[in-house]
Parts: C-alpha cells; structure tokens; sequence
C-alpha cells in the first residue's frame, strides 16, 4: 500500500517535471530580434497622416520624425538606413498589427497609457509631448474657456483619452469623433468643428503650414505625455534590445543623431542628454 | 480575455450602433429606390438630353468608391454653409450612388415589359404619366426584387464607411472599443457576427417579398 502510494508520487512528480520543461520549452520562442536579423529587414507599423511624426510629403514619401528614428534603428541593426518596409494603418489598425505579428514594432505619435500597457508593450519614451488644442482663427477662440460652449465643436480622435480630455476641459463642448488626424483636420478646415486636440508637435505643424487660418491655443490639455515604440509584449530580448537603443538616442552614445533628427523636424535641440550636463 | 466575458462587458454598447447601421441602410435604401424611379424616369422621358444627362451621371458614381462622395458632402457642403449632421450627408452619398445602380436594375426589367402593353395604354387614352404610374412602375418593382435585395444588401455592407465621418455605426463602435480595449480581434468578430445576421435578415426579407408578389 505504501509502496503503492510512493510510486504514485513520484510518477506525480516526474509528469510534472516534464510538463514544466515542456511549457519551457514552448516559452522559449524565437525571438524577433533573431527573426528580424534573419529576415534581413524591418517591419515597422506606422500612421501616415499624424504630422510631424509620420506623413507622406509632397513627393508621397513617408517621412517623419518617428520614420527618422526607425531609420536610426535600422542602421544600428543593419547598417543602413533603408532596410525597413512600413505597414501604414490608421489609429486602431495598430494595435493587431503587432498582436498579430504582421510588423515588429510600431511607431507613429504613440502615446503611452497605463491602460494600452496592459495589452501592448512600450518602450522607454524617444520623445514627450504635450496635448494642444488647435483653433480656426474665424471662431474666435483665445483660450480652453472660450471653447468650452455649447455652440462650439471639438474634433476628436477615436481613442478614449481625448474623450475623457473633452469631458474634463470642455464638458459644454459638441464633440466629434474621427479615425486619422487627417480627418480632424479636415473636419477644422471645412467648418464642421471650430477646434481639434492633437500632440503639441503635430498641432503646432499644422498651424505652421496655414497660418492664415489656424492657431493653437497657449497651454497645454493636462500632464506632458510620453511617445514611445510599441510591440507586442512577453518577447524580453526584442523589448531589450528596442529599449536600450531608444536610452542611447536620447541619453547616451547616439545621441548626436537623435539631436540631428531633432533639429530637423522641430528647429529646435532636444532635451539635454543628462540633467546635469549643461545644454548645448 | 475570453470572448464570453468580452462580450458581456462590452456586448450591450453595440445596441446602439447596431439601431444606427440598421436606420441608415432601411432609409438609405428607400432612398436610393425612389432616387433610380426618378432617375429611369429621367431616362424614358427626358428625351435624348435626358437620357444622356442620366448616363453622365451614372458614369460619375458608378465609377468612383461611394467613399468619396462620402467625404465631399460631409467635409464640402458646410463650405457652401450646409453643415448638415454626418448620417445625413452619409446617408445622401449612399441614396445618390445606390440610386444609380438601382435605375440601371429598373431599366433592365423595363426592357422585359412587353411593348404591346405600352399600344394598349395609349388605345384606352391613359396619358404618359398615368401610364409609367400604373404599368410600367409596378412592374419593373416587381421584376427587379431578387436585384433590388442584392443592392440593398450592398449598401447596407456600405454603411461601414460611414464611420469614417463620425457616425457610430457597427464599425465605429467597434473601432471605439478596439482603441479603448486593445481588443481588435473581439471588437471586429462582435461586429462580423451583426452584419452577417443583418444581411441574412434582409435576404430573407426580399425572398418572402418576391414569392408573396410574383405573377404565377
């Protein structure tokens, strides 16, 4: 009887220690960082119409802060720039894009919330950016308060952070909903909306290129967000990788390109590389 | 997560969007109905301008994607100050491409009404009105119901676009819940599973309506 239960035990035992390496095993997935440098090229999941990140110019060239350093990747991983197919979406088309694998990561004017963290992975952030609100000069809107009426409309994006943003800058406000940013902006330029929230450098963009036409209110809609590279979580060795070269653009070795991209797309240098070191 | 505690927590905001898609395809279609009477009207009676102003026009819709004139009434028109709401302008982009189709499905069963009725009509002095009214209208309806439900299913498969200008139909609502969720796969299958029972309906719906109608 004993000996029975004893052996019991230790066949117990011994299935359990094979199920465990197994599930070892299974975990143990090939990395996409090996998949990427086998492949000999990088997908990258991107928006198209959320300026100065990542449009199409004139030319119908994608280009873009966020494409510049995607670029700054792809050099670090194969030496040269170009090796790197984009898969253009719009702003919900990101999310499955990488859950499904059909890209390695993402970029695009991403920002980062505690609550997509839970179902994407993040990076540290390459860059921060305030939420502005951009007007059409006709409305005379001056500040938040003024655009806080019943006769004025908003043009939102379809994420629920600019809806809980409306509710609790402009609750008086009409509010519209759309799915690129291109479509807000329109939605401005046509009429149908006095006003759009959008990221600081992208509002700012806009207002750059009609001037005679758009402003962007002082001030900015709540905290200073993050912007980061997402991809899909649990692949610990592609996060680290992806991670510890977006610390060397903004803080360490490379952080003389980041600067260059920087100027580029925003005229202006990039937060220093350490606090204490003095700006250059 | 689960798809079944998904769908509980999230199922009962697709009511809403499901009565939106369904208000816009049934009034939409109707739309487009009356729009191809008008339009084969148009063709019969209007004389050669008439019928090559028609052809015009169908080329026009037929060969650009209703998206298109989706946007140019939603974004145009409060240009030349009528901001109409976005189901409004959707739904009159849907009427104006549909119609199209439609009078080309009516003009097909008018060519299958005999000729001699049309003798017939002007022998018994109806006038050219009363005899579009109460022959060949009737008739044409009745002949065109299999393509009429094909075009209505079409349309109402159409009706999607319109979340691209804000109305919070089936696949804005899903798109809502993907970017609050991150739950694309859940968010879209919810939505495949409505449109399938929606368009299975329909069918349904002109099959009874072609077999109670149809001359034996």
């Amino acid at each position: 009887m004993r000996r029975g239960l004893l052996r019991y035990a230790l066949t117990a035992l011994g299935v359990s220690v094979l199920l465990a390496t197994a599930a070892q095993a299974g975990a143990q997935e090939k990395s996409r960082l090996d998949l990427v440098l086998e492949r000999g090229k990088l997908i990258v999941v991107t928006m198209s119409t959320a300026p100065p990140f990542a449009f199409t110019d004139e030319k119908g060239q994608l280009v873009g802060f966020d494409i510049d350093i995607v670029r700054l990747l792809t050099t670090a991983l194969f030496k040269d720039p170009n090796k790197v197919e984009f898969v253009i979406v719009t702003a919900e088309g990101r999310w499955p894009a990488i859950e499904s694998g059909r890209a390695d990561m993402g970029v695009g004017g991403t920002t980062v919330y505690p609550d997509r963290a839970v179902r994407v992975a993040f990076t540290r952030p390459f860059i921060d950016s305030g939420i502005s609100v951009l007007v059409s000069k006709k409305a005379g809107i001056r500040s938040v308060a003024d655009l806080n009426q019943e006769k004025h409309t908003v043009a939102n994006l379809n994420n629920p952070q600019m809806a809980d943003r409306a509710k609790r800058f402009f609750p008086r406000t009409k509010v519209l909903t759309f799915d690129t940013p291109s479509a807000q902006l329109l939605a401005v330029r046509s009429g149908r909306a006095q006003a759009l929230q959008i990221d600081t450098p992208t509002a700012e963009w806009w207002a750059h290129q009609n001037k005679e036409e758009l402003e962007v209110l002082p001030g900015f809609l709540g905290a200073s967000q993050n912007n980061a590279i997402y991809l899909k979580p649990g692949d610990f060795k592609w996060w680290q990788w992806l991670d510890t070269s977006v610390a060397e653009l903004r803080t360490g070795s490379w952080y003389p390109q980041y600067s260059d991209v920087y100027q580029k797309w925003f005229g202006k240098n990039p937060p220093p590389q350490k606090f204490y070191l003095p700006r250059q | 997560m689960s798809y079944a505690r998904w769908f509980t927590i999230y199922g009962p905001s697709y009511l809403n969007a499901l009565g939106w898609t369904a208000l816009t395809a049934v009034l939409a279609s109707l739309g487009a109905v009356v729009w191809g009477c008008v339009l084969l009207l148009f063709r019969l009676a209007g004389g050669p301008w008439g019928a090559r102003g028609v052809d015009a026009y169908m080329q026009a819709f037929r060969n650009t994607p209703v998206l298109l004139p989706i946007y140019l009434i939603y974004f145009g028109f409060p240009l030349i100050g009528l901001p109409w709401p976005a189901v409004i302008c959707g739904g009159l982009a849907l009427v104006l491409q549909n119609g199209a189709y439609v009078s080309e499905i009516l003009r097909g069963s008018f060519k299958a009404i005999d000729r001699v009725q049309f003798d017939a009509a002007k022998s018994i002095g109806l006038s050219p009105w009363h005899t579009f009214r109460k022959i060949t209208l009737p008739q044409v309806l009745v002949y065109s119901i299999p393509s009429l439900g094909n075009q209505v299913v079409l349309l109402l498969k159409d009706t999607s676009l319109l979340s691209a200008i804000t109305v919070t139909e089936l696949t804005m609502q899903a798109k809502l819940l993907t970017e609050q969720t991150g739950a694309a796969y859940e968010a879209f299958m919810v939505v495949a599973i409505l449109y399938l029972i929606l368009v299975s309906g329909t069918e349904v719906l002109f099959r009874v309506a072609h077999r109670a109608v149809r001359w034996r």
